[in-house]
């Protein structure tokens, strides 16, 4: 099989969320260049460019179709191609990890070499509300919000409450350990050039936050923001021509709504299936178990984790579905503080989503960037301590879009 | 009593009018897999979506498989949600987990795994009518 790499990745600072001004196509416009400057490559050398379409503008009705989801060929159309195949991938919060997913794959086929993904978003503020759309009036998706009042964090919260009830612990205890999550996160977005939100916080002024919907406190849910990257993805002989430190795409699954989930899925009025699997999360789990089995490791082969975390419920999940152990074990190793950069398992030493807020379709860049730097030791002041050879990435978004990306040392 | 007109928030999830409201799902004669809300197709990977699913009312009792309350008002065009309010998830006898309104807030009531009955209920109104959406509340 070819082998694949992340040649290089860009991203931008994560900006505040729902300002036009800059916009968010010079933005992308930027990113790219400067990923391909880099590397010395130029337009005329991409076989192919693949970029996440948008949640611009989410919640108007009128014209959310139209140039938002087409930034594949519109960049192609700015910065210049002689055919370049063109591509737009939409998987809500996952969507990025999915546009890696597609080029790799392409690759590895052996269809083309040289792949430039990447993407911009602009939130939303506020709740994320599903759009009143008159031609596309689907009755599972398009009406919990109108008819329940249920937004994104309502499923987070049944989520979590849910895990502590099926752990037989309190209330109490979930939310410590979320607060604890975002303590430690804060500590990296504040090292991080590029997160938005600068501010480290303690576990109790987490606890001492809004309850928005119990068990989730206000600073345990993530920003909205608006942010841009792009990476170049080749074949790992043309990677090794343009850089010294090519990261090596071991796998890339992608996941998807899985018959027999017992738990709700975001955006949705129910789950089905009657033989229902006994523990929630299959959904999640799975691209990692496929994930695994491509880059032919298990859990223990990992040495860092980036785990897309819209709350701070997402991080503990991330690490029950990577590890795949009894959650104690997860608690534990959140509690003795083993997620630090110091830790056995580093997570999230980007900051995550809740440093730099989410720029939706394009969050997963923020971890990709993440994994990349660190595994090349340029995470400066973030930089784990222990020696790194694989990384996870794991990526979540609403209707049921999952992916799991693995990393490796390709020098 | 006021006279003006009881409509469902969304057409098509419950019967209505009806004494006695019933969601409104589907079931697939083939394989047996039940869908909410109703659907043209078999959700069920294994069936070999022979024929649609026909329309079925599904139980009006399931239990509390989680919930949480919500603290904070909705923005428009969703004002009518005031904090707070309590959202659950049930599962239903047919297999299915649909999220709800659940009809209390006070938590010392609400309990992982109790029992819950279904009702259909004032979700808000407005000088045309009076809006109707489906809740969940504690048996007994």
């Amino acid at each position: 099989m070819i082998e694949t790499a992340i040649a290089n990745i860009e991203i931008t600072d994560w900006i505040e969320a729902g300002r036009p001004i800059p916009s968010a196509m010079d933005r992308l416009t930027g990113v790219a260049v400067k990923t391909l400057r880099e590397t010395g490559l130029r337009p005329k050398d991409l076989d192919a460019i693949i970029i996440n379409t948008t949640a611009l503008p989410f919640d108007e009705g009128s014209y959310i179709t139209i140039s938002a989801q087409h930034l594949a060929h519109r960049l192609a159309d700015k910065i210049g191609t002689h055919g370049a195949r063109c591509m737009n991938v939409c998987a809500a919060c996952a969507s990025a990890g999915i546009a890696l997913a597609t080029a790799d794959a392409m690759i590895k086929a052996g269809l083309l070499k040289t792949v430039l993904i990447g993407g911009v978003d602009n939130s939303p503020r506020g709740f994320y509300f599903q759009g009143p759309s008159t031609l596309d009036a689907d009755l599972a998706v398009s009406y919990p919000h109108k008819a329940v009042g249920i937004t994104n964090p309502s499923y987070w919260a049944m989520w979590a409450r849910r895990r502590a009830h099926e752990m037989g612990k309190s209330i109490e205890d979930i939310k410590e350990l979320m607060a604890l999550v975002k303590e430690t996160q804060s500590q990296y977005g504040a090292r991080n050039p590029h997160a938005r939100y600068k501010k480290v916080f303690t576990a109790k002024e987490v606890l001492d936050s809004p309850i928005v919907c119990d068990p989730l406190h206000l600073y345990m849910i993530s920003a909205v923001s608006s942010g841009a990257g792009a990476a170049l993805i080749t074949d790992m002989e043309t990677a090794r021509k343009i850089t010294d430190k090519p990261v090596k795409i071991a796998a890339s699954a992608v996941g998807s709504p899985v018959y027999g989930e017992p738990s709700p899925r975001l955006i949705c009025f129910a789950t089905a299936g009657a033989k229902k699997a006994k523990k929630p999360f299959i959904e999640w789990r799975k691209p990692i178990e496929m994930a695994y089995k491509q880059a032919g490791i298990t859990a223990e082969d990992i040495d860092i984790l980036e785990g897309h975390d819209t709350s701070c419920f997402h991080t503990i999940n991330w690490i029950d579905q990577v590890k795949g152990w009894e959650r104690e074990e997860t608690d534990k190793l959140i509690r003795e503080g083993q997620i630090k950069h110091n830790g056995k398992f580093p997570v999230n030493l980007s900051g995550g989503t809740s440093a730099f807020g989410e720029s939706v379709m394009n969050q997963a860049l923020i971890m990709i960037y993440e994994l990349f730097r660190q595994l090349r030791g340029e995470a400066g002041e973030r930089q784990a301590s222990k020696e790194l050879k694989i990384g996870a990435c794991t990526v979540y978004g609403a209707y049921g879009s999952y992916g799991a990306i693995i990393l490796e040392k390709g020098w | 009593m006021s006279d003006k007109k009881k409509v469902p928030i969304v057409e098509g999830l419950f019967t209505w009018p009806s004494d006695k409201p019933q969601l409104i799902g589907s079931k697939c004669s083939v394989c047996g897999s039940v869908q909410f809300p109703k659907s043209n197709a078999c959700d069920n990977p294994d069936c070999d979506h022979s024929k649609p699913p026909d329309e079925i009312l599904l139980s009006t009792e399931g239990t509390l498989y989680s919930y949480t309350i919500h603290q904070y008002d909705l923005r428009e065009p969703f004002s009518y949600y005031k904090a707070p309010y309590a959202i659950g998830a049930i599962e239903l006898p047919e297999g299915v987990n649909v999220v709800a309104r659940l009809a209390t807030t006070e938590e010392e009531r609400l309990k992982i795994g109790m029992r819950m009955r279904f009702k259909v209920d004032k979700l808000y109104e407005d000088k045309e009518a009076i809006y109707l959406t489906y809740f969940f509340e504690p048996e007994g």
